[in-house]
């Protein structure tokens, strides 16, 4: 039902609102996005610095242990930017250890307040939070905090967390809803288990945690949970990091192995109860093994679901515009200008089918489209050789291809790699590992040796990738990067 | 209830008038002092004032609006005063919702529709 609705607030629909269909020309807004996020407020905030009229609908449907957030999407909320600041905590905690062998002093012994941390994780969020909300404002793009679905061709229904409904027309809709992490679907997920929806802001310390999975996702977590000096299981039902080069995913699993988190492989929970309440509680889980019927069970204060994340596009009405999405994975098709088989319908980040699930790649796509649409530019976006980091405790740069993707595109006897292990100078006066660290290139031998895959474990790696990756989209070679000398002493010379 | 005013000057008194309204939502502007003649030493302040005055009625009910003034320009310029370190204010004139990360800082005081998003959302 529609709702009167304050005149200051809201651009007239009156057509809409009296039942008739609205001509072309008279759409309340020019460009509609459905979620504010990377990509939507890229593209909202590109559109309106063409003058266009836009309107960003942004809506996080709490998770089953009531966490929410505001304004901003997954990577600033409850993604890269808390990751990011908690895998910087536990890497100062190590430092902290190292800074011993450096001559610091101290005698009082090194604890980590969970809390401390958090508050101002989620201080500095708020502050990105307010920052868009401003930056909308300024750019006179209208946000409402309200769940956008689709009820016709031009029209989409908003309805805010009091169930307060309103419909707005658009000549042409960007849909950038995102995902949001899977369940398990077994006894006392919902009811006992976490995801990195509430990690970033869980109010008490997680305590032994479980974490469920092998993603990059569980990885980083785990990492950093484990570097904060928690006891860490990782619970993996076959391989890590699945999709990244296996050879580099076995090299970070066993680094972290090495450095205190333990790892049950090849293993799935089938139940979650609760032994105790509290703030952690005490839950028992029971695994059985996924290559035979062994079962076992264990007691964690925290149970750390990351088996990987669904697209929000089920319950958006796109039946009701006909835009075709995949049934089983839930993502939906677009050609290589973003749009979907609906002409006025368009769609950016996560969601895409076949495309990487990144936030610079959700806002490049954003703003391209836009500039397509509104400035008559014809650029599109470029999804080859994305540069990517896992931040785990040692981190993982790359870009380009895998070993194992290259070897199936262009034959093993096409390709050579170069690798070597490498010592930070930091590390050697701590004594820590000096045969972890690796980089290796993978070069395509028929075309000049061109670098066509790079991975680097170390640290600082995403430092590191940034600039190789921009050396590679202008084609780099084996020989000119030979030929390029190094910075010394740092690990990207390797 | 509506809302009510308080004027203070310099950090004490800001953090004490503050502290006694604990529990009601809290908004602020600062300001650098003014001379004699009620004129500011910041001139960016003595535009946005009466922007931020105007939209004063659309204040919620119960909150306090604390107008305080930060002291003289020399004062302020020092890095380590009391408003920068500890209340982390980088420019004047700065409006903010008291215990929150929602600020507007110099030109965005200057615009109306951002004090009002200010004073009446989340």
């Amino acid at each position: 039902s529609v709702q009167a609705q304050k005149e200051e607030d809201n651009p007239p629909n009156t057509m809409e609102a009296n039942g008739l269909t609205p001509v072309p020309d008279s759409y309340d807004y020019d460009l509609i996005v459905i979620g504010g996020g990377s990509g939507g407020l890229a593209a909202a905030k590109e559109a309106a610095k063409y003058e266009k009229k836009v309107m960003v609908l942004d809506f996080v449907s709490p998770t089953p242990h009531g966490s929410s957030w505001g304004l901003g999407g997954t990577c600033v909320n409850v993604g890269c930017i808390p990751k990011k600041l908690m895998h910087q905590a536990a890497l100062l905690g190590q430092a902290l250890q190292d800074s011993r062998k450096f001559g610091w002093q101290f005698t009082e012994e090194v604890k980590h307040n969970w809390m401390t941390m958090t508050e101002a994780v989620q201080n500095y969020i708020g502050s990105l939070n307010w920052g868009y909300r401003v930056s909308l404002r300024d750019t006179k793009v209208t946000y409402e905090n309200a769940y956008g679905e689709f009820v016709g061709p031009h029209t989409v229904k908003a309805t805010n967390k009091k169930g307060i409904e309103k419909l707005y027309t658009a000549a042409r809709f960007i849909i950038a809803t995102g995902e949001r992490p899977r369940y398990l679907g077994i006894p006392g997920d919902k009811e006992y288990c976490i995801s990195s929806d509430d990690l970033f802001s869980l109010p008490y310390c997680p305590g032994k945690t479980l974490v469920v999975g092998a993603s990059y996702v569980a990885l980083e977590c785990a990492g950093f949970l484990a570097g904060l000096g928690l006891d860490v299981t990782v619970m993996v039902r076959s391989i890590l990091l699945r999709g990244f080069d296996q050879d580099m995913a076995n090299k970070i699993g066993e680094y972290m192995k090495e450095h205190g988190v333990n790892f049950i492989r090849e293993f799935v929970p089938i139940k979650v109860e609760q032994v105790e309440e509290g703030t952690p509680g005490i839950l028992k889980v029971t695994a059985k093994s996924s290559t035979g019927n062994q079962m076992i069970e264990g007691e964690y204060n925290t149970v750390l679901l990351a088996i990987g994340r669904d697209p929000c596009t089920r319950k958006i009405g796109l039946d009701k515009v006909g835009v075709n999405i995949n049934e089983k994975t839930g993502k939906i098709p677009v050609n290589d200008e973003e749009q979907t088989n609906v002409p006025h319908i368009y769609a950016v980040g996560d969601i895409l089918q076949g495309k990487l699930e990144l936030t610079p790649v959700a806002i490049q796509a954003g703003r391209l489209l836009v500039r397509r649409l509104y400035a008559g530019e014809t650029t599109k976006c470029d999804y080859v050789n994305v540069p990517t980091t896992v931040f785990t405790p040692l981190e993982y740069g790359a870009c380009g291809y895998s070993e194992e993707t290259a070897v199936e595109k262009f034959g093993e006897e096409n390709i050579e790699v170069y690798h070597s292990n490498f010592w930070p100078l930091e590390w050697t006066v701590p004594s820590r590992d000096n045969n972890k660290c690796y980089a290796k290139i993978i070069c395509n031998i028929q075309d000049n040796e061109r670098v066509i895959g790079f991975h680097v474990l170390g640290p600082n790696a995403g430092e590191v990738t940034q600039g190789f990756a921009a050396a590679i989209k202008c084609g780099l070679t084996k020989e000119q990067l030979d030929s390029t000398i190094g910075i010394h002493p740092v690990c990207a010379e390797v | 209830m509506g809302w009510e005013e308080m004027q203070v000057r310099g950090y004490t008194e800001f953090v004490r008038t503050a502290q006694s309204y604990h529990g009601r939502p809290i908004f602020a502007l600062f300001c650098g002092d003014k001379d004699a003649e009620g004129k500011s030493w910041c001139p960016d302040c003595v535009t946005a004032e009466p922007v931020v005055r105007k939209e004063l009625h659309n204040l919620p009910d119960e909150s306090v609006f604390i107008y305080c003034l930060v002291g003289d320009r020399a004062y302020w310029k020092d890095p380590n005063n009391e408003f920068r370190k500890n209340l982390k204010l980088t420019g004047v004139p700065t409006l903010l919702k008291y215990g929150t990360p929602q600020k507007l800082v110099e030109e965005e005081c200057f615009k109306a529709e951002l004090v009002r998003m200010l004073f009446t959302e989340d």
